[in-house]
């Protein structure tokens, strides 16, 4: 067998450029842009623009809104982007071609998370600039690094959620699945606005939702609340939507 | 002769449909085999194994001695086909660039594969501003850039137009000459006549017929001899050797097996006969008959 054609296929490298197409195929699409990033973040500043000084007396709402906002704005960007990326790619049969190709998809699917986490982190620097400017942000460059680590990684359930969907529904199908399931589990969690003012069955409901545990992680980074249960919410969570990911990548048509 | 796919035993159900059965077929290095037949006749169903989408149930398939499922194995594999497409919102270099690294190849080989076909000049186009054939050079070129050792073609030159076809398998001759094998389904079977060295015909997931385009069409004795004439079907039936005739208006078609016994008295029967011509069978009609079509093999006739 002839070793010219059996050369290794180096992983760094075409983890470099999946990533770069994805970040093009985003940056060259700017409709997916608008939805992932700017209206999150347009949403963040129009609220912290009005409640951003109140307090709690543990912090300004101003920072609370980066993790809660943040939250909802890294689950955007990580379930949407993969999810309706990987049913085009089905429709227009990329997914396809880069099965026949020498990469495992599953690489193919990793890079397609990864650039929507380039996206998730300027979305967050973002809102984290737009509450300083504002006066309303009270938090230590580690605390929000501890944020940010907190939601990337945390973003893990919802990105396979997307990708569990992605390989099974047509795009406009899994678009409107995916923000059928943010929408609703958003606001009941609290993400948009604090649970304290809304109906107390909001709070029964938003204990069974991965969403919520994954704003108090992020809180927990600024007041230093509990962790443990949160985190153990989230780590049953990733290991269920990894199998429903598994479980429909089997069962996906070529 | 290496082999660089070997398909052996493969049987494949589609719950209750039996796709393949019992299937054996070989593509040695240098060789371009055709696959024919008619729809759902178990082309794709094979093309789908070979490249590694479908799990394999009963049977061996192996690119280049492994198994295809493995991504490893896939670097030897350039595969066209319709259903493959990729994002047009990538420029030609982006998409064949990515093709190259994927298969373990530096980015500068995509340059002299964009020369060979054509597209050094619409490089940095987007792939939605290209047009059907060009988009489809893209998907050759992608193919070809991971210098592959098994060539899988299915249905490739649907959409293109005869010097983009010519041109196509001129590039795929190329390859050929420097030992990569070749599998190709199609529904443009003299096309096929003219590349391939071989020939497998397949009906109802079985292999029915294989060899040379000319072997098989030698297979056929039959001949058809067209005319003008005013003899009556009745009695041009009872001509010698006449196998069956068909008007079409003035113009008669009678198959046969002695054409010059049937023209001697043909042209007596009729001196104001015209517009004669005598044809011999194409591989067209020669897989048609043997996936169940009107004319009869030798083979069938001796049996
Ligand atoms: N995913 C599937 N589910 C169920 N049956 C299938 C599936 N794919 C193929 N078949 C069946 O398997 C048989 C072989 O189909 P296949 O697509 O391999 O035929 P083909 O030779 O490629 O036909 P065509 O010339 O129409 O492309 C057909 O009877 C088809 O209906
Ligand atoms: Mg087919």
């Amino acid at each position: 067998m002839s070793t010219a054609v059996l050369q290794r296929v180096s992983l760094g490298r075409v983890l470099r450029a999946e990533i770069a197409d994805e970040l093009r195929g985003i940056v060259r699409e700017p409709t997916a842009l608008f939805f992932s990033i700017l209206m999150p973040v347009g949403f963040f500043a129009l609220f912290v623009s009005i409640f951003g000084d109140l307090t709690d007396g543990t912090m300004p709402a101003g920072t609370r809104m980066v993790a809660t906002f943040g939250t909802f704005g890294v689950l955007a960007a990580t379930m949407l982007n993969p999810g309706i990326g990987i049913a085009q790619d089905r429709e227009i049969g990329w997914l396809r071609a880069k099965r026949v190709s020498a990469v495992p998809v599953l690489i193919t699917l990793l890079c397609k998370v990864v650039a929507a986490l380039c996206y998730a982190i300027a979305m967050l620097v973002a809102m984290a600039v737009t509450a300083g400017l504002t006066g309303s942000l009270e938090a230590t460059a580690g605390q929000l690094l501890r944020l940010a680590v907190v939601l990337l990684l945390g973003a893990a359930p919802f990105a396979l959620l997307g990708i569990a969907i992605g390989l099974q529904a047509g795009s406009n199908a899994t678009a409107a699945i995916l923000n059928a399931v943010l929408m609703p589990s958003a606001v009941v969690s609290g993400l948009w606005m604090p649970l304290e003012i809304l109906p107390d069955f909001f709070g029964h409901i938003a204990q069974f939702l991965p969403t919520y545990h994954l704003s108090q992680l992020a809180i927990a980074q600024l007041d230093g609340g509990p962790v443990l249960g949160h985190a153990l919410v989230m780590l049953g969570s990733t290991a269920a939507l990894a199998a429903a990911a598994a479980l429909s990548y089997r069962h996906a048509r070529p | 002769m290496t082999k660089v796919l070997e398909v052996a035993g493969v049987e494949h159900r589609f719950g209750d449909t039996v796709a393949l059965d019992d299937l054996a077929l070989d593509v040695a290095a240098g060789e371009c085999v055709a696959l024919l037949g008619p729809n759902g006749a178990g082309k794709t169903t094979l093309v789908n194994l070979a490249v590694g989408m479908l799990v394999r149930q009963r049977g061996t398939v192996l690119v280049g001695g492994a198994d295809p499922r493995w991504a490893s194995t896939r670097r030897q594999l350039g595969v066209v086909q319709q259903t493959l497409g990729f994002p047009k919102v990538l420029t030609v270099r982006e998409l064949i660039t990515g093709a190259a690294v994927r298969g373990g190849k530096p980015r500068s080989s995509a340059a002299p594969i964009m020369a060979e076909l054509d597209l050094t000049k619409l490089a940095d186009r987007r792939a939605r501003k290209l047009s059907g054939g060009q988009q489809q050079r893209v998907q050759l070129a992608m193919a070809l850039v991971a210098e592959p050792r098994l060539l899988i073609l299915d249905e490739p030159t649907v959409g293109l137009d005869m010097p983009a076809r010519r041109k196509f398998w001129e590039i795929i001759a190329r390859r050929r000459a420097a030992g990569v094998g070749v599998l190709v389904t199609t529904h443009l079977i003299e096309e096929t006549a003219a590349v391939a060295d071989r020939v497998v015909v397949l009906n109802h997931g079985r292999v029915v017929t294989s060899g040379s385009p000319t072997e098989l069409v030698a297979r056929f004795p039959d001949r058809t001899v067209l005319a003008r004439t005013a003899v009556p079907e009745r009695r041009l039936a009872e001509l010698p050797g006449v196998l069956s005739v068909r008007r079409e208006d003035a113009l008669v078609r009678l198959a046969t097996r002695e054409p010059e016994e049937l023209l001697r008295v043909l042209l007596a029967e009729d001196p104001a006969l015209s517009g004669l011509r005598v044809e011999g069978t194409g591989l067209a009609e020669a897989v048609l008959a043997f996936t169940g079509g009107s004319a009869r093999p030798n083979a069938e006739v001796r049996a």
